[in-house]
């Protein structure tokens, strides 16, 4: 156990640091100065880009200019972005949390929706609830997130004027940052108010969050259906039938735990899926989160911005899915040749 | 009145060539305080027999039979409840592959305590009952020849070898205290030793308590020792059955006798290096069954009126379904 600890943090610190060393090395590759990809900053004078030499040890050789990045970018010091001139790590700081949110909030959604669906149609394998459930997943499954961000807004929006279209919460609030998840920021702050802005918060979240989580309730029943017939058509599950077990008793003890626990690190890709998806979500609904700004500083050629967004996303990913298959690998009993032959 | 008679079961199982029955008109008795075999080579049915009894297939399976009774009660047509209640109380089964019929992600010893039956406990305070479980559970094991109780309890199937988790079954199974025991080939690939302290636990429980026991085994010399009733399938069909001496002695259908010579140390009277006999071909796939008597194609006796199904005979309680028996037609 310890050592199958020991390796997940050992995958997770040498795919980080490649992940440092391939933002170090973009910073060459992307057209213009790499001093000024760096850290941001147009040089102005000779004497400036001097001192910036210094910083990022450029002519140190490339291996302690990059360690000397690999200390800066671990001290938070990102550089600045190229378009607005504040500092990329704090930005980040601040738009991560809200691309976090719609992702968490579709991820319960999709699970609360998609897994008793998927077990209803993986104990009913092959009847007409399954079929039904099963051609709803299809179709939601075959939907382009944009196209159904843009109906939604098309329909709820514009035709019907339920709902806003666009933004976390409507301009009149003044909500105090400080975790970076909307809705408890307003939880916390001591606002006259936080009733409405908290039903305002809600309302701007319901069309994000449904045109996410359509796509992923699909997959997650999909998933979960599948293992649920493959475990009930298992010897095991016929012997506990023997052994005189009524259904439930046979569901609870022996179907959900052997059903779920081997999908859980594909459940949890979901998160990914999900978080990729944001990101065009974010800019159809001007959601001010990691996605929209990563993609305003594609058009506008902010390099130092897409090297730090991208880091951080990347980071984010790889630390999530390394801990949920750690978490698994706990919970779940089997020997490792059976874990890798399913991973 | 036997106690599970079954008269004809079909079972039509589907695959991707269409419907075929796997199981075709078998008739299988057996009686208070009996030990019945059944043979027959892989892939013969003999676990599907095993699992329409206690129910064990996929429902969209079709069965039918003219008769499935336990004691009296026709199983196919209780409800599902009634059925479990029987499997329960009265019936006990070990499936075939010992270790793919536990829970994978169950300790050994959550599942040998939810089999133990509430009568079996009794006392009163949930922590009393905890420790009489565990102390129910650990008795069982002992009894198969598991020493190391708490290792065994304490593990999970895929921790232990393959014999262990044989054992651990029988042990589940006779928890219970069942008046029948189906075990599909409970000793296969145990060494000689341990197999024998199985067979000897089943035969002394059967002679104290009573217990009747439906023996799935490849193994003649174990069934000669301890059943008293033999049935023969092949191809999802029963050939014939009786009384181990009747078919030892007198074997009627040309299966059974090629199956009996097939095992050179059930033959006493074989001289040394005499060439071993056994029946040209194969059993044949479910997919290309032959009408009629499925032993047709590698029958040696075979005859124009094989391509019928042959009825069923019975004398002195040896039965056969063959139109040329062996011994008969001789004046
Ligand atoms: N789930 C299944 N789906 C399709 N065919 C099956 C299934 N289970 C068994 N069969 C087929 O039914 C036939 C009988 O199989 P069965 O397992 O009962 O044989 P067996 O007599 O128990 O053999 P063995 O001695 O090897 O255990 C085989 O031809 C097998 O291919
Ligand atoms: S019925 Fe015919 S084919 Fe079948 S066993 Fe008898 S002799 Fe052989
Ligand atoms: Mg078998």
């Amino acid at each position: 156990m310890l050592i199958a600890i020991a390796r997940r943090l050992n995958l997770l610190i040498i795919t980080l640091f490649i992940l440092c060393l391939a933002s170090y090395v973009l910073a060459f590759l992307f057209p213009g100065d790499a001093l000024t990809n760096l850290s941001g900053i147009p040089a102005l004078s000779a004497d400036q880009s001097h001192q910036l030499q210094l910083m990022y040890a450029l002519n140190e050789g490339w291996f302690s200019g990059f360690w000397t990045y690999l200390k800066l970018t671990l001290n938070g010091d990102w550089g600045v972005s190229l378009n607005s001139q504040t500092p990329i790590f704090e930005d980040i700081l601040k738009l991560l949390p809200a691309s976090l949110e719609l992702s968490l909030y579709a991820m319960v959604i999709s699970l609360v929706v998609g897994l008793p669906l998927g077990v209803l149609a993986g104990l009913k394998h092959r009847s007409y609830t399954d079929m039904s459930i099963l051609s709803v997943s299809l179709t939601g499954f075959s939907f382009p997130v944009f196209w159904l961000s843009l109906l939604l807004i098309l329909i709820f929006s514009l035709q019907l004027g339920y709902l806003p279209m666009s933004g976390r919460i409507s301009l009149l609030f003044d909500i105090p940052h400080s975790t970076g998840f909307i809705l408890v920021d307003i939880l916390r702050s001591e606002m006259p108010v936080k009733d409405a802005a908290l039903f305002d918060a809600l309302r701007h979240l319901v069309l994000p969050t449904l045109s996410l989580s359509i796509v992923t309730t699909a997959l997650v029943i999909r998933l979960i259906r599948r293992s649920v017939v493959t475990v009930y058509a298992s010897d095991f599950i016929k012997a506990a039938y023997t052994k005189g077990l009524s259904h439930s008793q046979v569901f609870w003890r022996h179907g959900m735990k052997n059903a779920l626990l081997p999908i859980m690190p594909q459940l949890a890709m979901q998160f990914t899926v999900l978080l990729t998806n944001a990101m065009i979500v974010e800019v159809i609904f001007s959601w001010p989160g990691i996605g929209e700004w990563l993609i305003q500083a594609i058009y506008q050629r902010d390099f130092p911005a897409i090297r730090g967004g991208m880091l951080a996303v990347s980071a984010v990913v790889v630390t999530f899915t390394i801990s949920v298959e750690l978490l698994v690998r706990i919970l779940y009993p089997l020997n490792k040749r059976q874990f890798y032959a399913q991973t | 009145m036997p106690m599970l008679d079954i008269k004809n079961l079909t079972l039509e199982i589907d695959t991707p060539m269409g419907w075929v029955s796997a199981l075709d008109k078998v008739s299988l008795s057996i009686d208070t305080s009996e030990i019945r075999a059944l043979v027959g080579e892989s892939g013969s049915g003999k676990s599907l027999i095993v699992k329409s009894i206690v129910g064990a297939i996929p429902e969209r399976w079709r069965v039918t039979a003219d008769r499935m009774n336990w004691k009296g009660n026709d199983l196919l047509g209780m409800s599902g409840n009634q059925r479990r209640a029987i499997t329960r109380n009265e019936i006990s089964v070990i499936l075939q592959n010992a270790s793919a019929a536990l829970d994978p992600s169950a300790t050994l010893r959550e599942q040998i305590e939810e089999s133990i039956p509430s009568y079996r406990l009794t006392k009163g305070w949930f922590w009393q009952r905890r420790q009489q479980r565990l102390d129910i559970a650990i008795q069982e094991l002992h009894r198969v020849g598991i020493r190391d109780h708490n290792l065994c309890l304490s593990s999970y199937a895929h921790q232990l070898p393959e014999d262990i988790c044989q054992k651990f079954s029988i042990a589940m199974a006779l928890v219970s205290k069942p008046k029948l025991l189906i075990a599909d080939n409970p000793t296969v690939g145990m060494e000689t030793t341990t197999k024998v302290q199985i067979l000897k636990l089943l035969t002394k429980l059967n002679k104290t308590q009573g217990l009747s026991v439906l023996f799935v085994s490849h193994d003649l010399l174990a069934i000669a020792a301890m059943a008293n009733t033999m049935t023969v399938l092949y191809c999802g069909q029963t050939v014939e059955s009786g009384s181990i001496e009747q078919v030892k002695r007198r074997p009627l259908h040309p299966y059974t006798k090629a199956l009996l010579d097939s095992a050179p140390s059930f033959r006493r009277d074989l001289p040394p290096k005499s060439p071993l006999s056994c029946l040209d071909g194969t059993i044949p796939t479910l997919q290309h069954l032959p009408i009629g008597c499925r032993l047709g194609p590698r029958c040696p006796r075979a005859q124009r009126e094989c391509v019928k199904m042959p009825a069923t005979r019975h004398i002195h309680g040896h039965s056969y379904a063959c139109h040329f028996p062996l011994h008969r037609d001789k004046p």
